[in-house]
This record gives C-alpha cells, structure tokens and sequence, in this order.
C-alpha cells in the first residue's frame, strides 16, 4: 500500500505545499498588519501610527467577538456532525447504487450549490417559520445544512463510487457483524472522504451570514454577523483583528487534517466521479 | 439513509424551540393615545431587538452601552442591538414573517431607517402607524418642518420617529489642496484641471447616488425643478443634460474613468491614500471619526457647496409584527430625549445633528448643546445648513440610479 513516490511526485508536492502556503498565509499578512495599525497610508509599507485598538476591542465583552467565536465553533460543529450523519449514508446511495431518479436526486442534492442562496433564502426564512425553527440556534446549525450537505454528499459519493463492498462482504462472511463490519472496514476506508467532507462542511457553515441573520432572527450571533459589519465600513483595525479571529479555526483546521488531504489511501482510490 | 432521517426527525421535534413567554404588546393601537404611564407599565421587563446598520464602532457604542445601560436601568429594558451590513436585511426579516403569516410574534422590533426602506415598509404595510403623538418626546419634533415630516419626499404619517440629521459635505487635505472648488460649477472645473484627482462610488452606492444628484440637481438648474411627484418628461429632459456632464467628466476621472469605486468605502480608502484629493460623506461628522481613529491626516478639512448640499432625516421605525411594541415606544422616547440627542451629538461619541427642534428643549440641554465643540474636520451643522437641498422622491432617485448604470456607467 505504500510504495516510495517518486522524485518527480515528491517536487511536484514540495510545490504544491509552497504555493498553498503562499496563497494561504500571504493574504494574511495585510490583515494582521492591518489589525495593529492606526494610520497606514499608501505609498507605505509599514503603518506610520500603531495600536492596539482593533484588539482591544476585538477582545473586549462589548464587541461581543468571544462569545459569538464559542457559538459560532458550536453551530458549526453542530453542522457538520449532522452533515455526516445526513451526507455518508446519501453519498453511498448515489455512489454505489443505479436507481430510478437517481439524476434528479443528485441534481435535489446539489441545487443549493448552483443556486444563488439570495435568491431562496426569503422562502426558506419563510419554511422555518412555519417549522417554528426560526430565532434558534438549532434552526441556525439546520439552515446551514442547505449549503453544506451538496459538498458533504459530492464528496462522499465519490469515495463510494471508487469503493470495493468486496470488503464488506469478507468481513461478513468471516463473521462479523454488520455493525463490527461496518465500524472496522467501512469507516477507516472512507475515512478521508469524511474528513474533508467534514472539512468543507464545517467552513461552508463557518462563513454563512445571510442564513444566520434570517433564522436566527438576530438572536443568533456569529462571527461573519459581526465581522461583516466591520468590513463594509472602512475600519481596517477592527476588520483586521476580528478577521484573524475568524480565519484561525480554519487554518487549525487544515493544518490538523493536512495529511488526509493528498489524496492517497488505503481502500480507495481518490476521489473519482459520481 | 432511512434511520438517519429518522433520527434527525425525532432530534427536530426534541429540540424544537418552545414558544418562549413574551411581554407581549403585539397590538399596537391598544397602546395608542395611552397614558404614558401605562405603556412604561407595559414596556417593563421587555426586550427590544433593534437591528440597524452596524458598521461604526462609535454608533455601536452609544447605543449599546448609552441607550442600552439607560433603558435597563430606568425602565428594566433589554436593547439587544442587532448589527447589520445592510439596512434592507431587516426589511426582509419583516417581510418574510409577514408573508409566512407572523403578524404578532415577529423579531424585529426596531429599525434604524430611511428612503427607499421606508417606502417599502409603509407601503406594504410592514410599519406600525400613529404612536408618535403618545410619545411625551414627540413634543420636541417640528413636525411643521417638511424635511422632518417627509422622508426622501414620502410623508411619514406617524409611522417612524425622526433620530437624527444628516447633510451632505466634502472632505480634503488641507496640506495637499489648499483651495478647493466649493460649488458645482467650480468643482466641475476643478475636476477637469485636477486630472485623476476625482473620483465617485458607482451608484446605488448610496453616497455615489447622492453625488450624482447634486449633479442632476445643478443640471435642472435648482433643487425646485425636481421636487414633487416623478415626471418622465423633465426627468427625460434634466438627465440627458446630466449624463451629457458626467460623460465630458469621465477621461478626467480616477484612472481616466474606466473604473469608478464599488463603494463609499473604497472611496475612503483611495482619498486616506492620496490618490484622490477629494471624499464626501452624507454624515460629516465621519470625518471627524475618521481622523480620531487614524484613517485620515490631521490636516483634513470640510465643507458644503454655496449651491448646496443634499440633507435627509434619519428615523426609528416599529414594525407592525413586532411584539414588544410597548418597550420599542419607550426606547424610542428615551431616543428623542433632550439628554440622549445632546450625548449623540457630541464629537467625540457620534458628532451627528439632532432630529429634535434643540429650541424646544430645556435650558440646561440647550446650554449644553451649546458648549459642543466641533471636531476641526467637520464642518458645522449650521454652517452645511445654511445652504441645504431636500431630498427627491424615491421614484426620481431610483430613475437617477437607473440613467447612470445605462448612460455612464455602462
């Protein structure tokens, strides 16, 4: 299973890591110079004034930054486990298996992907009322199952259609259970399927601001209610501290499940098409 | 898949919200006409979710903690302030519980509003109407001034109470332009002997929109020739003179006019880099601001032009569906106080003018009004107001907007 890659491979990936650590941390840069500056006027290269104004009030009760960070990490959380609850069993459905509709499921499943969500977010406001789901956090974490659940399911359903149930039925026909079967030789095969699945659904949730606004009624307050507020109004100290707040988690995130992301494992192999 | 559904139907029904209790003063006209006493007996112990624009610190700030700490500890009111990037999203809120039949329980019960969102809401029924006598502050209201009692031309009819004022000004470096063109035609000039040094957000970039109405205004010659009901013929007639100005305009612009600003903020951004020499904001006192927090010199100053400047009226607005109507009254007495419109006001909270007549107020409030110093970058009030310009219409501004993408921006 695991053979040496080649000199060429390993260049290529040396190149790959430079280049998405360039793209990922260089933007970044600006933004928290930005976070600890008072004046910085163009042609400059450094601010000619510092502070620490934007941190002061990024971390201050009254900015309100810390709580809506903890909910935030909640409802995305939240999210994503259900995204996976909702999003394996669907993505082995389609990816495994021909049934009448199948096309018109898929095409179900990934609409919120290709739709603008402006366009029924008011209609979906309108369901949750009549759900009694709105101003709730829990209604929050299910509207975001909307954007997340097409990325989870894409996914998932490429790790199924490149999956062998040859394994499954060893197992079976060894004696163990389905369950056993299912936690011993399913799970660790589509492992990293889940966890990058699991990682675009808790980024999708993690960014959403117009659904949270809506459902949530403005009782629900994430960071993107926050930081977008700040980042349409020309306070770059206090959209810089708050945004670094906010890319943290992700970039945590990405750094923990780097190693799944390249595309090798055991049972399968990558992510194929549906 | 079949179990999961169920599980999450099952989790759905467990963990859906109960109706919370409300203090709920969800009918509106029984509080009208009221004792006032009786509302503040029902505004007790309520919460008011004001969702308003939210993206000014120093705003935030003073409603939150001022307005905030003075109605819980006077009147055991919770202000939850809502934090919006666009005033539009509140409307929606609205409009949407209205439309899926939440006419009590909705949960929006404030808005900081004007123009076009007002419009909307009035006239789809969306606003609570006629609670503005019942307010003992309304007393402070010149309702007799047009500006007050019109919003963008639309008349407000009791449905939304007057916050504050706002009129159009120019900002510029004192350091780096001495002498800046203050009217129309002299800008006009200016702008084509100053090459790249002028430059406007694209509307419907709200500031944007207002620069080019100054210019449709100075191309009908006077503020006089579009006021009333939209008119296609002098709509028709006026425009084409101000595209015809904007076009001669452009090759003089901010990189020649091939691109304009998405927005008031990247205005901001190109004037704090020097690369335009003039800015301008419908609330001066945000110059102010914005030379305290460092975005702006020091040596930044202000003014109106001699052939005026665009001023509107800010307001309050209480939704229809809002069921703590009682406690959103109250806020929005405590709001046209003499003593919160005077902490409003001062430079280094806000800096923005007051919506009530100042006259009208107590002695000790309009001494205090009085002792305000301006920020040295704002122009002032008194000054801007000398030469101000009502709003059009919504119909005229929207047939502006529209000419401009068509005509100039295309």
């Amino acid at each position: 299973m695991s053979q040496r890659p080649s000199t060429g491979f390993r260049t290529f990936r040396a190149i790959t890591t430079v280049m998405m650590v360039t793209w990922l941390i260089l933007p970044l840069v600006p933004l928290a110079i930005w976070s600890f500056s008072r004046s910085w006027f163009f042609p400059n290269v450094l601010p000619s004034a510092w502070s620490l104004q934007g941190w002061e009030y990024a971390l201050s009760d009254r900015s309100g930054v810390i709580d809506a960070l903890w909910l935030t990490i909640g409802i995305s959380l939240g999210a994503t486990v259900l995204s996976v609850l909702a999003g394996v069993p669907a993505g082995r459905a389609l990816g495994m298996y021909n049934f009448r509709g199948k096309q018109f499921i898929e095409l179900l499943i990934l609409a919120p992907a290709i739709v603008p969500g402006i366009a029924v977010v008011l209609g979906i406001h309108v369901v949750f009322i009549w759900l009694g789901l709105a101003n709730s956090i829990f209604g929050v974490i299910l509207v975001h199952l909307i954007p997340t659940l097409p990325y989870m399911v894409l996914v998932m359903s490429g790790i199924f259609a490149n999956y062998d149930p040859a394994f499954e039925a060893q197992a079976r026909s060894l004696g163990a259970s389905p369950l056993k079967t299912f936690w011993y030789v399913t799970v660790p095969a589509i492992m990293p399927g889940i966890i990058v699945g699991a990682l675009f659904a808790f980024l999708i949730s993690w960014s959403q601001y117009i659904l949270t606004l809506l459902i949530g009624g403005g009782r629900v307050i994430t960071l993107p209610l926050l930081l977008f507020n700040f980042a349409t109004s020309g306070r770059n100290d206090l959209t810089g501290a708050i945004s670094v707040i906010y890319i943290i988690p992700g970039i945590l995130i990405l750094i923990l499940t780097a190693r799944h992301l390249s595309g090798r494992s055991g049972a399968v192999g990558g992510f194929g098409q549906i | 898949m079949k179990t999961v559904n169920r599980i999450a139907l099952a989790t759905t029904l467990a963990l859906a919200p109960a109706q919370l209790a409300w203090a709920d003063t969800a009918d509106g006209d029984a509080l009208i006409g009221k004792p006032w006493e009786e509302v503040v007996a029902n505004a007790r112990g309520g919460t008011v979710n004001w969702f308003m624009w939210g993206g000014a610190d120093n705003i935030n700030q003073y409603v939150s903690d001022y307005i905030g700490g003075l109605v819980k500890e006077r009147y055991d009111i919770t202000l939850n302030r809502v934090g919006l990037n666009d005033t539009v999203e509140a409307v929606n809120i609205v409009l949407g519980e209205t439309e899926a039949g939440v006419t009590d329980a909705g949960s929006v019960d404030m808005i900081w509003i004007n123009g076009e969102n007002f419009r909307t809401m009035k006239q789809a029924d969306l606003a609570f109407c006629g609670y503005t006598e019942t307010l003992p502050n309304n007393a402070l209201v010149d309702w007799d001034n047009p500006a007050i009692a019109n919003d963008f031309g639309l008349a407000v009819d009791g449905c939304e109470v007057p916050w504050s004022r706002a009129q159009f000004a120019f900002a510029y470096d004192e350091a780096a332009t001495p002498t800046p063109p203050k009217s129309m035609p002299a800008l006009l000039e200016w702008i084509k002997a100053n090459p790249g040094q002028f430059t406007y957000p694209a509307p419907p970039d709200f500031n944007g929109s207002v620069f080019v109405r100054h210019v449709f205004v100075h191309a009908a010659g006077g503020a006089d020739n579009v006021l009333g009901p939209f008119d296609q013929a002098k709509f028709d007639e006026i425009s084409a003179e101000t595209w015809e100005i904007l076009n001669d305009l452009e090759p003089h612009l901010w990189r020649e006019g091939k691109t304009y600003p998405n927005s008031i903020t990247a205005l901001q951004s190109l004037f704090a880099n020097r690369e335009v020499a003039l800015y301008f904001s419908y609330e001066p006192s945000g110059f102010g601001v914005a030379v305290q927090n460092g975005t702006f010199p020091e040596t930044v100053r202000s003014f109106g032009l001699t052939d005026g400047t665009i001023g509107n009226t800010n307001y309050t607005i209480i939704p229809a569906n809002s069921p703590n109507k009682a406690a959103a009254m109250v806020v929005s007495n405590v709001l046209l106080s003499g003593e919160a419109q005077y902490e409003k006001a001062k430079p280094d909270v806000w800096g923005t003018s007051p919506a009530i007549d100042i006259a009208r107020t107590s002695a000790e409030i309009q001494a205090n009004f009085a002792s305000i110093v301006r920020h040295p970058s704002v122009v002032s009030a008194s000054e801007l107001a000398k030469a101000a310009l009502p709003e059009m219409q919504a119909d005229w501004i929207s047939a502006v907007e529209q000419g401009w993408l068509e005509n100039v921006g295309r």
